[in-house]
């Protein structure tokens, strides 16, 4: 355990954070954590089974539009609104991803983005359930999150839990079972494995999480747009990874504070902000193949990235053997 | 007792007929090989035997069970298990890691989401490296193991999934003559103490005829001669087509 001493600083500096901050950064560190979730079981799909999903957002979509329809609507407490944006995005992403894992590279981009565009439409089409384009008012969270730093301690406690299981699922022989399907699907077969029912079970697990992150997004926003669902926001986790570090266990949420911490920074004094993210992106891809985690890990050797990324470790390690 | 009975078994791709009316037994407990000149169809049969191709016609009964065409994740749950003739392992994971999912795969706990995979199938792992003589490698990263090595893991892997029959498809191919030695001595040590039941192919006619009890000679696709060595060896049609140029 040792090896996660850094885990410890992290965390007090993350309780501390309200106290030390403005209300204004209280609100992008909140943004940071669901973005980060949102990202981090992205990358479930990307980082540990290999294949490129490109229409994400629809799990997050579809996970904001259960908590804000049943916040609106209703008078579900908050808690069971976000496990019913689990279970809503899972069964989404079971049908979605019954189609898309029988395609790998760039046929699963594509098929899943085609799908995620699919739920966009009928989203932002179907004015008398979902309020079409004009989105949902008014998702006003239960009393006691009303303060920006009640509803950042609320959205941190989630989120901690969520990658908490989410560790244990990558440890798991379930997480090495998508890691030799990342290295090798034909050798995974022939061991065993029905490949694409794993395959699917992590679509859903991956969307499940997904869902969670929007569930949290409506009553911190106190509002959601069909835009959720759109193709652009499936672009943002995938920004997020490639900057954070892929193959590295928290690169996603490490890609999410940059992102959403540039993103609140940049756009206070200028509107080109996709030019900035621009730039960044093509720093990290031609200087920092392997995300700011890729080269934390090959200065510094901790963050827990061993795992999933050993060459650079092992390799000199044993070169004593 | 008859473990694999393949009858009239037949492929082809396109117009080339790899697969030609292929009937074929294996006894529990032998040790046999497949030899032919290249493309002769031995790894095409070893693909059919495995779900990895489906077959045109004829039938494959392992254990009186009828596999024909089944998916390969479920001919190796039944125990068949194959190692490939290019080593075909985890390149990015660990020696160690590599024998661990095929252990884990045959337990049935790839399943398992929730205990780390470091505390699962530690003692078994370690044996097989141990067996298959990586015990030394085994916290390397596969993908920088010698081709020799990688040879073994690939064998390892195999066995992880504790067949009853097992396929080799050219498991000393771009081994050293010490190496090779190494791999089939341990080959026999499994079928003798073991009793595995294992089918090789081979180019190295040393190896074929120091190993195998029995051989099977493919040319185009279907087989022309089979016996003991000695047999083979004196088999005017697998002299000429194949013996005749090589051996």
């Amino acid at each position: 355990m040792m090896r996660y001493w850094w885990l410890g600083p992290i965390l007090i500096a993350v309780l501390l954070l309200p106290l030390l901050i403005g209300e204004f950064w209280v609100h992008v560190a909140i943004e940071i954590l669901i973005l980060g979730l949102f990202a981090m079981s992205f990358n479930m799909i990307f980082g540990y089974m290999g294949q490129l999903t490109f229409g994400h957002a629809a799990y997050f979509g579809v996970g904001a539009y259960a908590t804000g329809l049943l916040l609106v609507k209703t008078a579900v407490p908050l808690p069971i609104c976000l496990a019913v944006s689990m279970v809503a995005a899972g069964i989404f992403a079971l049908i979605i991803g019954y189609f898309c894992v029988r395609m790998t590279g760039i046929y699963f981009a594509i098929l899943t983005m085609a799908f995620g565009q699919l739920l966009y439409y009928i989203i932002f089409q179907w004015y008398s359930f979902t309020g079409g384009d004009d989105g949902l008012q008014g998702i006003v969270p239960p009393e006691w999150l009303i303060s920006a730093s009640a509803y950042y301690y609320f959205t941190l406690f989630i989120v901690v839990a969520a990658l908490i299981v989410m560790w244990f699922i990558s440890e798991s022989p379930f997480g090495y079972t998508m890691r030799s399907i990342r290295e090798n699907a034909d050798r995974t077969r022939f061991i065993g494995i029905n490949v694409r029912q794993y395959m699917l079970i992590n679509f859903v697990v991956a969307g499940m999480f997904a869902g969670l992150a929007g569930g949290l997004l409506g009553p911190f926003n106190r509002s959601i747009a069909p835009d959720l669902c759109n193709w652009h926001q499936s672009g943002v986790p995938v920004f997020m990874t490639v900057i954070g570090g892929p193959l590295g266990f928290f690169g996603p949420m490490i890609g999410s504070v940059i992102y959403t911490f540039l993103f609140a920074f940049v756009t206070g004094f200028t509107e080109y902000w996709p030019l900035t993210i621009g730039l960044v992106i093509i720093f990290v891809v031609l200087f920092m193949p392997g995300g700011v985690l890729g080269l934390a890990q090959s200065k510094l050797k901790i963050m827990g990235a061993k795992d999933l990324a050993p060459e650079e470790q092992e390799s000199t390690d044993t070169e004593t053997y | 007792m008859t473990i694999l009975k393949v009858e009239r078994l037949n492929k082809a791709f396109g117009g080339l007929l790899a697969t030609c009316n292929v009937s074929y037994e294996m006894q529990i407990g032998e040790l046999s090989a497949i030899i032919g000149p290249n493309g002769a169809g031995k790894s095409t049969f070893f693909n059919l035997l495995t779900g990895y191709h489906r077959a045109d016609s004829g039938r494959v009964l392992f254990q009186g069970k009828n596999i024909t065409n089944w998916p390969p994740h479920k001919i190796a749950r039944l125990g068949i298990a194959r190692a490939f003739q290019v080593s075909n392992i985890y390149l990015a994971l660990t020696t160690y890691e590599n024998v661990r999912q095929a252990i884990l795969a045959q337990q049935k706990k790839t399943l398992n989401f929730f205990t780390p995979a470091h505390r699962l199938a530690k003692s078994e792992a370690e044996k097989l490296l141990e067996v298959a003589g990586l015990s030394r490698h085994a916290h390397m990263v596969a993908g920088n193991l010698s081709q020799g090595d990688k040879k073994r893991l690939e064998l390892a892997i195999a066995l992880g999934s504790k067949p009853e029959l097992l396929f080799l498809d050219e498991p000393t191919a771009g081994m050293s003559r010490e190496e090779t030695y190494e791999t089939m001595s341990l080959v026999k040590r499994l079928n003798r103490e073991m009793h595995l039941t294992i089918l090789f192919t081979e180019h190295d006619m040393a190896v074929v005829f120091g190993y195998a009890r029995r051989l099977t000679v493919l040319h185009q696709g279907s087989i022309i001669a089979e016996g003991s060595p000695e047999e083979v060896r004196s088999n005017e049609t697998a002299q000429k087509i194949y013996l005749g140029e090589d051996a």
